[in-house]
């Protein structure tokens, strides 16, 4: 353990913490860790189950950047509100 | 009658999926690996997971076709997939099935329901972390195919008999194989 390590909660599965799966989401984990910054946890399910992060990040791209007459920011400020009626600030 | 000219005859999810192909790839990826792929749970006992938080989102397309793929993978216990969605508590499933339905259904309430004694719960039943990780995300995803459902009011048939062919050719092949 890097004595830098942030001072962050631990979250409720300490092997989905421990265990990222090689690949950039890793990396990044990482070099934040190593800086002793803090960084958001979501990081840690990206980086757990990449067949799954792989499907979701493919579909996030096509829904909020795709082809489609509603620019992104509106598409954007569509996300931001429903996360603020499920009180999920990140 | 949907809200949106959909492509028709395509019950449910397979609607608006047909209509927006782009989008329908990703999720169709995403349901195969969440019930399907490597993993510890069996397809039947994530099938019932995923009809179990349809049901609570009181989604009858949704709880019909996979309580349909759930049942033919148990074997055709039809019993048993109605059992689940009534009480789970008294159906004839592990305990730690139990314990991670418990988990998903307080996910389909909010996330921020599920607490660390429920977490400690499935633990103590023998769940692992993956397992527990993939019945939140099993759950989080079903809410959104299941509002994605019925937020733009698709055709549903109330047929049984369509949905138990239907979850039979799941089952066998997979997701998004044929729209």
């Amino acid at each position: 353990m890097n004595s830098n390590e942030p001072k962050m909660k631990p979250m409720f599965l300490p092997e989905v913490e421990d265990n990222s799966q090689p690949g950039g989401r890793g990396d990044m984990i990482r070099m934040m860790r190593d800086s002793g910054k803090e960084y958001p946890q979501i990081w840690h399910l990206f980086a757990f189950r990449p067949q799954a992060t792989d499907r979701l990040g493919g579909f996030t791209q096509e829904i909020m950047r795709g082809d489609c007459p509603l620019s992104p920011g509106l598409r954007e400020l569509i996300a931001a509100f429903t996360s603020a009626g499920n009180h999920c600030p990140f | 009658m949907p809200y949106i000219t959909l492509p028709e005859g395509l019950p449910g999810i397979r609607g608006p999926m047909a209509f927006r192909p782009e989008t329908a790839k990703p999720l169709n990826e995403l349901v195969e690996v969440l019930l399907r792929g490597p993993g510890t749970l069996t397809p039947g006992e994530r099938e019932l997971i995923a009809t179990y938080v349809s049901s609570q989102n009181d989604c009858f397309f949704c709880q019909s076709i996979h309580g349909a793929v759930a049942a033919y993978h148990l074997g055709g216990n039809e019993k048993l997939v109605a059992d689940v969605k009534r009480n789970y508590q008294g159906a004839e499933v592990s305990s730690k099935l139990k314990a991670l339905l418990a988990i998903a259904g307080k996910v389909q309430l909010s996330g921020k329901q599920v607490k660390v004694e429920d977490i400690a719960r499935a633990r103590q039943e023998g769940a692992t972390d993956l397992e527990i990780h993939d019945t939140v995300l099993i759950a989080a995803a079903f809410c959104m195919y299941n509002r994605y459902v019925d937020g733009l009011a698709t055709w549903q048939p109330d047929d049984p008999e369509m949905y138990r062919a239907r979850g039979a050719k799941t089952a066998q092949e997979g997701y998004g194989k044929t729209p």
